[in-house]
């Protein structure tokens, strides 16, 4: 586990050095600004509407980050050939992948808490009002989404280059996120076959959207029961363990192109 | 001692023991096609002594050493490394390899990196930190210890890596093409590193192009052509009077050749 913790960190290390999320949190900060300065707080319970836009582009921003570096992790660890005094070591392959994974998780998770913070920030400091508890399990189900969405990526780049890795991901998410919640309407009118296959599917996709609270803590709808959100959370970190999974079994036995 | 390269090997444990390894590659593709790399390859090295391993481009000298570090799986046959299995974590803990034209993290640090390589062998912190200050300094990078490796010339990489490969203090390095891109100074410190580490007790497995390097610096050298070995040992054994390290490469190979086309 300390291989794997080396790994971390120097994911950790790349990604702040790499100034992607410096740059997406002075976008936010920049837009949230702009969104504050046309004195839309001259309306009643306007302020809601900025967070709502900050939330929105935190989860977007968060997600293009999460994609996008684990996705390169692997591939780019191939093309360069660091790969080979990295695995001389005494270091397990699944040791790799967890490294891998809990580096690009656990930094881009920091990262959307900035997020999170700048855009509950600039809507307190223009006297909104924004719910703690609401905000915190929004921000926690958002870090679980992202935990079972990185190791999908993870688990598809061990067979896949960069750039396929993001393509596939990107559909997963919006079939995950987007088709997946209309499915029950569609099994309502579908012929009995296609109904059971329908439901199949249902259920055996991840569903993005239960990780969603934007609406509850932009909304301040009151904390969810305790319950839901540790039925959610068990649900993420089952499909965060499958995926895992999936990463290592695609990757333990994975030969990689030698030269002879 | 010189011997043929389909002689079996002494049964007296070395650094490596090589026996009657096989590779096989499967053709892409799926049609069940495969590709011998390495056929029936079997060699010993004692401790403290510096191997070259030598061949043409496809002869199979990177599996040999991908299967020393156990990326490559036999199909047949076993490598061991101071008695444990390739690839086993005791066997990794006692190795250092430095990859042919590496091209390491360049948002590092030099010190990072070997910090990082460091801990991935779960070095204390202030080991770390003692190692990688007395290897920056014996492949003259302490200067530009704190600068990005995107900043690093290509001799400086190849200096770089061959300090990650000995953060561990490892009994046997691997090094492929260490001397591959460097100018004459580099390829003198190179050198100069290598027999150093002999003089530490170290043993040494490495591939070259450069024959007049590897007659310089080794004790042994084995000889690989299509995946097969053609000759392991002293080269001053097989040498013809006045004969070089490249004249004996060259007449081994154009033999081997001559005889596989008959």
């Amino acid at each position: 586990m300390r291989a794997a913790g080396a790994i971390a960190c120097q994911v950790w290390r790349e990604l702040y050095r790499r100034k992607d999320i410096y740059v997406l949190f002075i976008l936010l900060g920049a837009l949230l600004l702009t969104l504050v300065s046309g004195d839309i707080f001259g309306v009643a319970g306007a302020g809601r509407y900025v967070l709502e836009a900050g939330l929105l582009l935190a989860w977007a921003f968060s997600l293009i980050l999460l994609i996008a570096t684990t996705a390169r992790q692997l591939p780019t660890e191939e093309e360069r050939g660091t790969i080979y005094p990295l695995l001389a070591k005494p270091l397990t392959r699944a040791e790799y992948l967890l490294g891998k994974w809990f580096g690009c998780w656990a930094a881009i998770w920091a990262a959307t808490a900035l997020f999170y913070l700048l855009s509950a920030g600039v809507v307190w400091g223009q006297g909104g009002a924004v719910g703690l508890p609401e905000l915190l399990q929004a921000f926690l189900l958002h870090g679980l989404l992202l935990a079972w969405l990185g190791a999908a990526t993870l688990a598809l780049s061990t067979r896949c280059s960069t750039a396929a890795t993001m393509a596939l991901a990107w559909i997963g998410l919006a079939v995950s996120g987007l088709v997946a919640p209309a499915v029950p309407t569609v099994v309502a009118q579908a012929p009995a076959v296609s109904r059971e296959l329908l439901l199949a599917l249902y259920y055996a996709l991840p569903h993005a959207a239960l990780f969603d609270l934007r609406v509850r803590a932009v909304h301040q709808w009151g904390a969810a029961p305790a319950g839901a959100i540790a039925l959610t959370a068990a649900y993420g970190l089952c499909w965060t363990l499958f995926f895992l999974l999936l990463a290592w079994l695609g990757y333990r036995r994975k030969r990689f192109k030698p030269t002879t | 001692m010189s011997k043929r390269a389909d002689a079996a090997p002494t049964a007296a444990l070395g650094a490596l023991l090589v026996e009657a390894l096989r590779v096989t590659y499967r053709l892409p593709g799926g049609r069940g096609g495969t590709v011998p790399a390495l056929r029936g390859i079997s060699l010993t090295l004692p401790p403290n002594r510096i191997l070259g391993l030598l061949g043409p481009n496809g002869a199979g000298k990177t599996t040999l050493i991908q299967t020393l570090l156990g990326f490559v799986k036999p199909s047949a046959g076993t490598v061991q490394i101071f008695g444990a299995a390739a690839g086993s974590r005791a066997a990794r803990a006692r190795l250092g390899y430095l990859p042919e034209l590496p091209l390491f993290y360049p948002y590092l640090t030099g010190r990072e990196l070997l910090d990082f390589n460091g801990r991935l062998f779960g070095l204390a912190p202030r080991v770390r930190r003692a190692r990688a200050a007395d290897l920056l300094e014996r492949v003259g990078l302490t200067p530009a210890a704190d600068r990005r490796l995107a900043a690093y010339s290509r001799g400086m990489l190849q200096r770089i890596g061959l300090a990650q490969a000995l953060i561990n203090n490892p009994d046997l390095v691997i090094l492929d093409e260490p001397t591959s891109g460097l100018d004459p100074l580099g390829r003198l410190e190179v050198r100069r590193l290598i027999s150093d580490l002999k003089t530490d007790g170290k043993t040494i497995l490495f591939s070259s192009h450069e024959l007049s390097e590897v007659e310089l610096v080794c004790d042994q050298v084995a000889i690989l052509s299509a995946g097969r070995l053609l000759r392991h040992g002293n080269p001053t054994d097989w040498q013809q009077p006045g004969e070089s390290l490249e004249q004996l490469f060259v007449r081994e190979i154009q033999a081997d050749r001559a005889g596989n086309a008959a």
